[in-house]
């Protein structure tokens, strides 16, 4: 299908009477008018994108964030055009509104990394715990324990923050880096490793600021005076890396063996390995922003080492108790830190500091460092492969040194050190050690099987641990959903996403098909539900088996209820996403979603009250249809009013071929529209009369109370500016519909011509009195029924936008009747959407009437033909 | 229907390549230039009914480019398609006069019914 709007275009564009000035403006004017419809659909469903990813436990970056409230903010500006275009002058005040909620909005997406004003290179003397920000923890805690503690570390300088910040804005990096992560526009692993290239290559290109090498260079100077043969290891220390919430552990690279004078390659290096694909990839799962990341980087002297390796000041995996973990091998220690070689190992114990157990491994290799700095590594002599790698004496000397960084810094930790030839222990790194509590859950599930005569299904995969028991219910249908008791065991063929809506009420769910990765096994992991995904069988067996008890650690479905063995689940609240970049999406919907200009004839709706992105496209979208239906436009141009026995509330504009000739040029009766697309749109909207709004229960009078509290124009007394609003622009075989009925806004539109593959029908609609929850049950029970007649569906939030195309004439007139049907009969209907019985009745309801609809239709259909 | 002459100003040759591959094909003519100075000369040398135009380039930037374009061809439209995903930006491009600001990536249809968009527009006003 073409863009939506394609068709009219070509309308205006090949106009039989487009000769004069009158007839060349209006076409404009429908021209602009269209392009506005397309920039407010556009503009309306990223702002349910949004809405939804907020809410969502979807993975997306900043630049997803950024993209999507330019992407939003590009289309309501569009608008602005194009309405100020239909009646020049008369809006250019939405501009300036527009600019201001939009600068607003980038505010609020700002990173936090501040501007650089610090030392470029702060040398290890300088730097303490306090000097964190500059340099970050990694440098940061080896200044605090050489300074505070007077423990040995490596001489050396942190290329600081401030370093860096210096070195993206001056070169422009910072700008490249954002565009080149907004146009890779991907989380898929292979795009990621060419962003990672691409970025990597950007770094080495971009300049490096003078007084940063500089710097360098003299820092470099003062060392060397100490050591002519001077190697270095340049390690990352990014802002945050070794953090509690975030380790990005083994994520950043060191270059070992450094000369002086190639550092700055090696700081560029280690600066890109911030934008590895690995990298990336943890920061998206964590929510961190990529563009708040700052490398600060070490410059240490090397050390050589005879033997090194890592302490671990309590057991991580608390098997230990009241233990200290030491780790050793000859030569560098770079091997046990990436795992590659099998360590001695010491566990003390560390209160009276005795050895408790050790472990003298087969060493094979080891890892030494040559002449010109690179680490290699060489095969251990035979009889030096199962000597310890450092004596006792060392051993004593390691656990006094831990335990005192442990004291200082009061946490476990998680140490690196080597011992120099001439017998010194030089610390290298320490951080504070994170200990796993993800097995906690399934330790706490029983494991023994008293019960295994009750077995009915075994060998289940857990997608989410847990131990639970209660009423199997089977969920196919959205009526069972309303129907799911509390606390039930959920059973159902698919695993479908939407199942999310009752997964927190559920003891535990059990699904024939779908997987643990899916998105449904997320949610229940998320909520702390047992659930089993892809249990072969599983309707078959359990749908007559009353009640049932699940249990993840033995992978089996027991019939009965073991309540004694179920200890009691906690009931975790949900937590929200709260990580960096949800958090900046979510600061920024305020400036884009709220609609709080809602009320067409009142004085407050001007452009000066829009404080949102959303009332703009309200504000433009009311203006546009008033300046395209306005009195005393062009005779050529002029809407007519739509008559049937008496004057009605619509409107139209024939663009062509949409209405016979009338000599009225007021009014247009019902039997002049030879427009084969707004027919059958039109007995879709009439041919079943209305019953009115709904009666209201209580508690969805109570909803629309509430709504209306928030909501000035739903207050009692408002009732008449609630009015029906409804116009129509068609041509021989086109129709567009914009109407409003109270809160609910809806467009449908339709092409059905010769040709199947520029034919189709669109039908959207937005909005409604009652809470946010009912009208989403709404959406779906619409969506649900559009989809049974042929329409792709997309409900976001409370919106649902469906369409039909590349089809006959005939289905698309047939697809008008329906989304009309639907436009009249389900208005006002989220107001009693929390009855199941009103919605299995409503959908009963609408299909008989979709029924009886089509049937008079495809006969009123024979007897006219299609000549009309 | 007339072929679309398309001016598609960007630094990146990629880009560029894979664009101009994808539009041929879709019967547009299209010229390019790898900056802004190469944009100017290029619609003084010849007509365009559209130029699609990159922000950040080196020298001269998009958006002085855009302002030199509507300096000396006023009603010639100008759509940005750019990686600078930055309100700043937008407004700025959108108050000089350019039909619409689209971010990278964007797929071949969008593009191409945008600049059907920007040329219909022109012949209308």
């Amino acid at each position: 299908m073409r863009s939506i709007f394609e068709i009219i275009s070509r309308v205006v564009l090949h106009p039989s009477t487009a000769k004069d000035d009158e007839s060349i403006q209006f076409l404009a004017r429908c021209e602009n008018f269209r392009l506005l419809l397309a920039a407010n659909n556009k503009a309306l469903k990223i702002m349910a994108e949004m809405s939804e990813e907020a809410r969502s436990n979807d993975l997306f970056g900043m630049s997803h964030v950024r993209s999507q409230s330019l992407k939003v903010s590009a289309n309501v500006r569009q608008m602005i055009e194009r309405l100020c275009r239909m009646s020049p002058g008369k809006y250019d005040t939405l501009k300036d509104v527009f600019n201001v909620i939009v600068m607003d909005m980038e505010k609020a997406l700002e990173s936090s990394t501040g501007q650089c004003c610090g030392s470029l290179i702060l040398s290890m003397d300088q730097i303490s715990a306090d000097s964190i920000s500059e340099t970050g923890s990694k440098m940061a805690m080896l200044g605090e324990i050489r300074s505070k503690l007077g423990i040995r570390v490596p001489e050396g300088f942190s290329i600081t923050a401030s370093a860096f910040l210096s070195f993206m804005e001056n070169s422009g990096l910072d700008d490249e880096i954002n565009r080149l992560i907004q146009i890779a526009d991907s989380n898929d692993l292979n795009d990621l490793l060419v962003l990672e290239e691409n970025i990597k290559h950007a770094i080495d290109l971009a300049a490096m600021p003078t007084e940063l090498e500089d710097a360098i260079e003299k820092y470099c100077a003062d060392l060397l005076a100490g050591v002519p043969d001077l190697r270095l290891a340049i390690r990352s220390s990014a802002l945050g890396e070794d953090s509690g919430e975030a380790s990005f552990a083994g994520q950043f690279i060191s270059v070992l063996g450094v000369l002086p004078e190639n550092i700055i390659d090696s700081y560029r290096a280690v600066v890109a390995s911030m934008y590895s694909a690995t990298a990336m990839t943890y920061l998206l799962n964590k929510g961190l922003r990529e563009d708040e990341l700052i490398m600060c980087v070490g410059c240490l002297e090397m050390i050589e080492a005879v033997a090194g390796g890592v302490i671990y000041t309590s057991d991580p995996i608390g098997k230990n108790k009241n233990a200290l973990i030491i780790s050793g091998v000859p030569g560098h220690p770079s091997s046990i830190v990436d795992g590659s070689a099998l360590a001695d190992t010491w566990v003390m114990d560390r209160t009276d500091r005795t050895l408790r157990d050790v472990f003298i491994a087969d060493k094979e290799w080891q890892c030494l460092s040559s002449e010109n700095g690179e680490i290699y590594r060489v095969k251990m002599c035979e009889n030096r492969r199962s000597a310890p790698s450092i004596p006792y004496s060392a051993i004593t000397e390691l656990v006094e040194i831990a335990l005192r960084i442990e004291k200082h810094f009061n946490c476990p930790q998680d140490i690196e050190w080597v011992k120099s030839s001439d017998g010194q222990i030089y610390i290298l790194q320490c951080r504070p050690l994170s200990v796993t509590d993800s097995q906690r859950n399934v330790e706490q599930i029983p494991k023994k099987d008293e019960h295994e005569s009750h077995v009915i299904l075994r060998n289940c995969i857990p997608a989410s641990h847990g131990f639970a028991c209660g009423e199997v219910v089977m969920v196919e249908t959205d009526d069972d959903m309303f129907n799911f008791p509390d606390g039930a065991v959920l059973l159902t063929y698919n695993a479908k996403p939407r199942l999310a809506v009752i997964l927190p009420r559920a003891a535990a769910l059990i699904s024939e098909h779908g997987s643990a990765t899916g998105h449904l096994a997320n949610v229940a992991r998320e909520f702390g539900i047992p659930a089993f995904i892809g249990v072969k069988g599983a309707v078959k067996n359990l749908s007559e088996a009353r009640v049932v008890t699940v249990n993840t650690a033995t992978g089996k479905i027991y019939k009965g209820c073991f309540e004694d063995q179920n200890p009691i689940r906690e009931k975790k609240p949900v937590l929200p996403q709260n990580n960096p970049v949800t958090t900046a999406l979510r600061n920024t919907l305020p400036f884009i979603v709220p609609l709080s200009l809602t009320v067409p004839d009142s004085s407050e709706f001007r452009p000066s009250n829009c404080t949102s992105l959303h009332d703009i496209t309200r504000y433009c979208h009311e203006k546009a249809v008033a300046e395209m239906f306005r009195k005393n436009a062009m005779s050529a141009a002029n809407a007519k009013r739509l008559k049937g026995e008496r004057l009605l509330q619509y409107w139209l504009i024939d663009l062509g071929g949409g209405t016979s000739s009338s000599v009225d040029d007021k009014y247009v009766s019902l039997s002049d529209i030879s427009s084969n697309t707004m027919k059958s749109l039109w007995i879709g909207m009439t041919k079943i009369p209305w019953d009115g709004p709904p009666p209201v229960q209580a508690s969805g009078l109570i909803s629309v109370i509430s709504e209306a509290a928030c909501n000035p124009a739903l207050a009692p007394g408002m009732s008449n500016d609630l009015g029906d609003r409804n116009y129509f622009i068609v041509s021989r075989n086109y129709c567009n519909l914009q109407s409003r009925f109270g809160f609910h806004f809806c467009t449908v539109e339709g092409y059905a011509g010769d040709d199947p593959d520029e034919n189709y029908a669109f039908f959207q609609f937005t909005g409604g009195g009652a809470d946010k929850s009912r009208r989403m049950i709404r959406s779906w029970l619409i969506a649900g029924i559009l989809e049974k007649q042929g329409f792709i569906v997309d409900v976001k939030e409370d919106s649902l936008f469906a369409r039909i195309e590349g089809v006959a004439a005939e289905v698309v007139e047939q697809a008008l009747a329906v989304a009309g049907y639907l436009l009249v009969h389900t208005r006002q209907i989220d107001m009693v959407m929390s009855d199941s019985n009103a919605y299995r009745n409503y959908q009963v309801k609408f299909e008989q009437g979709i029924e009886a609809v089509l049937s008079s239709y495809s006969s009123q259909n024979s007897e006219h033909g299609r000549s009309l | 229907m007339k072929k679309i002459r398309l001016l598609l100003v960007d630094d990146e040759n990629d880009f560029l390549n894979a664009y101009v591959r994808r539009l041929v094909r879709r019967n547009v003519d299209v010229s390019v230039a790898c900056s802004g100075r190469d944009a100017i000369e290029a619609i003084k040398a010849a007509d365009f009914d559209v130029v699609v135009l990159d922000v950040m380039m080196p020298g001269m930037n998009g958006l002085e480019t855009l302002r030199q374009i509507k300096d000396f061809s006023p009603a010639l439209p100008v759509i940005i398609l750019t990686g600078h995903a930055k309100s700043e930006a937008l407004i700025e491009g959108m108050d000089c006069g350019a039909f619409d600001y689209l971010l990278k990536p964007i797929g071949t249809d969008d593009l191409y019914y945008k600049m059907l968009d920007a040329i219909r527009s022109r012949t209308l006003y």
